[in-house]
């Protein structure tokens, strides 16, 4: 039971709205934030730009460096870059991001 | 002109097929089938048509026009249907869909007022999802996608009244085409280089 504004219980009728991201939609994001920051990007500025906690931040930064999309090229700092493969794959996926979207479909 | 449509849907389908393969999201899938069908209902109906002018419309040959005709409006109603149910399970409204995927009987029928009345239902169905798509979005893509099932409503529109006047023939394919080469031009632009 979730008190309101008036001290009253409200039920909690309705289910959550919020929807989950993928696993595929995560990595884009992030991705999409290295890009952003002319693909040299700091750890902290992926995991506000991507809103992940820090545990999945890392979790997910060592998934994408082990799939060859991105390395880590700080030599003091950790900064994160795009290589080939992860600015080709973007390019993909913006095609298929903008082609689902004309039908109205979400990826 | 069915031949050039049928090369638009299945370069749709492909597109969908790769969209699909990427996200792996269902949605995309239905999508490329319902364009597959399409696409095949197309060359079939243009395909059945052509031999029968070629033979010159020898009277025993005719039944290639119903045959023709009958697997051209099946393909249809399962790939539009299809598309109705893709928009309906976004929208989580699955009963309305199962309403709109009613059995059709196999018969092999000429084109007639009841089978374009069912497209026409499964396509304002399509093409006001469409709408919808583009009253939010507001982006050219959504724009070419919206009008081109609302040609494909008209040319389904001007088959209806075919029925009645043969006059409107050419302009449904005319209608039709248009509407294969504005998803054409959205396919275009999608896969413009950045």
């Amino acid at each position: 039971m979730i008190p309101d504004t008036q001290g009253q219980t409200a039920k909690p009728t309705a289910k959550p709205t919020a929807k989950y991201r993928s696993q595929l939609r995560i990595y884009v994001d992030m991705m999409y934030v290295i890009q952003r920051e002319s693909n040299q990007a700091k750890p902290t500025r992926i995991l506000y730009g991507a809103n992940l906690s820090h545990d999945r931040l890392v979790k997910y930064l060592e998934e994408l460096e082990a799939l060859g999309v991105i390395q880590e090229t700080g030599i003091d700092d950790k900064v994160y870059s795009l290589t080939q493969k992860g600015i080709e794959f973007l390019n993909n996926f913006r095609s298929v991001e903008s082609f689902a979207s004309a039908f109205g479909f979400k990826v | 002109m069915e031949c050039i449509a049928f090369v638009i849907a299945i370069a749709v389908a492909y597109q969908a097929l790769k969209a699909y393969k990427l996200s792996k999201e269902k949605t995309l899938l239905y999508l490329n089938l319902s364009f597959v069908l399409i696409g095949a209902g197309l060359l079939i109906d243009g395909l059945s048509s052509l031999i029968v002018l070629l033979v010159r419309l020898h009277r025993g040959f005719l039944y290639l026009f119903g045959v023709g005709y009958t697997i051209y409006f099946l393909a249809q109603v399962v790939a539009y249907g299809l598309l109705v149910y893709a928009y309906a399970r976004q929208a989580r409204n699955l009963t309305a869909t199962t309403e709109a995927l009613a059995a059709v009987p196999i018969l092999f029928f000429e084109r007639n007022a009841v089978t374009e009345l069912i497209l026409i239902f499964l396509l304002v169905y399509i093409a006001a999802q469409t709408g919808i798509n583009y009253s939010i979005n507001k982006n050219t893509n959504s724009m070419l996608v919206f009008g081109a099932f609302t040609s494909l409503t008209i040319a389904h529109v001007f088959f209806l009244l075919y029925t009645v006047k043969p006059l409107f023939y050419p302009f449904a394919h005319i209608a039709q085409l248009f509407g294969f080469l504005l998803l054409l031009a959205m396919l275009l632009r999608v896969n413009q280089p950045a």
